[in-house]
């Protein structure tokens, strides 16, 4: 089955194997097949005559080779004849190579941790690092505050337009449509009742208090965060980072601080046009197809809803925008070594950001409700 | 000589700077050529056509009786690719690299896979037991040799070197310079290599082709010399290149 590799000549001392054909990497299985085939009798040594041989390369050399191995494992001895120079190098490759692993194996390698101890081993590092970086941050917050440079100031001001203004549009959009949605969906209840007015009420206080802020807020978690922990991560990988420890520079202070800051005076403004445009797509659906006119809107809006409800969304938002910032600066900071770190770490950044907001938001409701507001 | 690249009437150009203009090279079967040129005179552009990886203004190049088509897989078996900086997969360990071309383009079960990739790595010179490693624990000359493996993981015909010296130590350039030199002489490889080491270009390679004025000079080291393009005899008229030289001639008369 075989015969375009092998064919074999029984000799009564002797096997003679004539190897013949193309012995390469495409064909490493029929090869292997092949070689298995080579079953001397007890007694015989096995003669592998390579005349016929028409190309061969690395793999194919291997297999040739692991077979004789093999053998002389089973204390068979064997030998190759007639090789042409041309294709022996390939096997005394491999020969070589196999010299240098003999020598090297009885050393053997350390063995490596097994992952559970690892894991534990990580958790503790982790969480010792999570300190430290969180530590430091605070102290170039106080370090910022006291002697603030103009560097930090135009930094800050690029990051309130890269994760503010432009976030605008989106954050816009989607509390518009979520605007929509809660009065859409709150009409066909409260309709049932006849107070269809009442979802004026709904859309104003929900979008003002709750959904304004945690829309823009989560919005920004995986517009922004990501971004943080993107940037950074690749800032640490091109050395970028340390380039600006050996200068001098505080990283925290040029990167981290910034981007903090920005976050912070950013967010609470996406929170206010999150709120208009949260209200405006209830008053699209209020007045378009519930017939309450626009004064009345207004009007209702006016009653329902004080400046109270407003800062109440409102004053969650700094408190969001640190998470996120936090967070995604943190991570990014993580990264050491491989870009698979660093997808990770970014994907880390937004999922624990988003957590955290509502976390928080969820404290926010318990603290709120106990004040009375 | 059989061609085994050929590049013809090749034009790069990115807006108003022209890179190469109808630069023919051809490489020969077993050679080494070295491919050297200013920063900025293409070197990295033609070889990146020539592997499929950039799209030429115009021009045609053939590996092997192939045309290359931008970003289309070319003779991918038949060739090997050491990148600079080794652009190891950082999430795969040292042995997961080399296995990874072999598990692609064979269906060899696990063992033998796993025979041949530190096959691989033992004729790069590596010890195996860095096969468990991620790529960055190793040391950069060790990165480019993991590298060198995995592009050899195919038993390809060709070799491309992006600066396989650039940012070793005279002793680990040297050793890389002899690696180069037993592959290719053990392996029939034909190898193009980008390089500015001097004492590669003196000591390895079979050929020079420099890159000049959008064209290219090619010849062997004595013909290349032996031009009178100003930039040429700048380049192997610093001092660095003169004593690569006297070095060079040293070694072929012991």
């Amino acid at each position: 089955m075989n015969e375009h590799l092998l064919s074999f000549e029984s000799k009564p001392e002797s096997l003679i194997v004539n190897v013949r054909g193309h012995w390469v990497f495409d064909e490493v299985l029929a090869l292997e097949a092949a070689t298995a085939s080579v079953q001397p009798e007890t007694g015989q040594s096995v003669t592998f005559q390579c005349a016929g041989l028409e190309d061969i390369d690395i793999a194919g050399a291997w297999v040739l080779y692991d077979r004789t191995e093999q053998l002389s494992m089973l204390g068979i001895k064997s030998e190759f004849i007639g090789f042409k120079a041309a294709h022996f190098k390939f096997l005394q490759n491999i020969i070589d190579a196999a010299a240098i692993r003999d020598y090297e194996e009885p050393t053997g390698t350390p063995a490596r941790p097994k992952r559970l101890s690892r894991a534990v081993e990580n958790i503790g590092s982790h969480s010792t690092a999570f300190i430290e970086d969180l530590g430091a941050i605070a102290r170039s917050i106080l370090e910022g505050v006291r002697s603030p440079s103009l560097l930090m100031v135009g930094e800050t001001i690029k990051q309130v337009y890269h994760t503010g203004v432009q976030a605008i549009p989106v954050v816009v959009v989607i509390t518009f449509l979520i605007g929509i949605v809660t009065a859409h969906q709150a009409a066909g209840q409260l309709g049932k009742f006849g107070a269809t007015v009442l979802v004026v009420d709904l859309v104003s206080i929900s979008i003002t208090r709750e959904m304004g802020v945690l829309l823009a807020a989560i919005m920004v978690a995986g517009r922004s965060g990501s971004a943080f922990a993107a940037a950074l991560g690749v800032m640490k990988l091109n050395e970028e980072v340390d380039a600006m420890r050996v200068m001098g520079l505080n990283p925290n202070q040029m990167l981290v601080i910034p981007r903090i800051l920005g976050l912070v005076i950013a967010l609470p403004v996406l929170t206010v046009f999150a709120d208009i445009a949260g209200i405006a797509g209830g008053a699209l659906i209020a007045v378009g197809t519930m017939g309450i006119s626009g004064l009345q809107f207004v009007e209702r809006v006016a009653y329902s809803t004080d400046l109270t409800d407003f800062y109440v969304g409102l004053s969650k938002a700094p408190v969001f925008a640190l998470l996120i910032a936090m967070v995604g600066t943190l991570r990014g900071m993580q990264v050491k070594s491989s870009a698979e770190e660093l997808g990770l770490k970014t994907t880390m950044a937004v999922v624990q950001s988003i957590f955290m907001i509502i976390v928080a938001d969820a404290l926010f409701a318990v603290l709120f409700t106990r004040m009375g507001i | 000589m059989e061609t085994i690249i050929s590049v013809r009437n090749l034009v790069n150009r990115f807006g108003s700077q022209v890179v190469h203009d109808g630069l023919c090279l051809d490489v020969g079967r077993d050679e080494i050529l070295g491919l050297v040129g200013g920063s900025g005179s293409g070197k990295s552009v033609l070889m990146r056509s020539i592997l499929g990886l950039q799209r030429p203004t115009s021009g045609t190049i053939t590996v092997l009786g192939q045309q290359i088509k931008y970003h289309k897989p070319g003779p991918s078996r038949c060739w090997g690719v050491l990148f600079q900086s080794g652009a190891l997969l950082s999430g795969l360990t040292v042995q997961e690299n080399v296995e990874l071309p072999i598990a692609l383009y064979s269906d060899m079960p696990l063992e033998t896979r796993h025979e041949l990739a530190s096959l691989k790595l033992l004729m790069t010179g590596l010890s195996l037991s860095v096969a468990d490693k991620y790529p960055s624990e190793l040391s950069g000359g060790m990165r480019k040799r993991v590298s060198l493996a995995r592009a050899l993981a195919l038993e390809p015909k060709i070799l491309f070197l992006d600066e396989p010296t650039a940012g070793l130590d005279p002793i680990a350039a040297t050793e890389f310079d002899q690696l180069i030199t037993y592959l290719h002489d053990n392996l029939d490889l034909t190898i193009l290599m980008i390089t500015h080491d001097v004492d590669s270009l003196f000591g390895i390679c079979d050929r020079i082709a420099v890159l000049v004025d959008g064209g290219v000079v090619v010849g062997t080291m004595d013909e290349v010399l032996a031009s009178d393009h100003p930039w040429i005899r700048s380049y192997f008229g610093v001092p660095r290149a003169q004593r690569a030289r006297q070095a060079a001639g040293r070694r072929m008369y012991e």
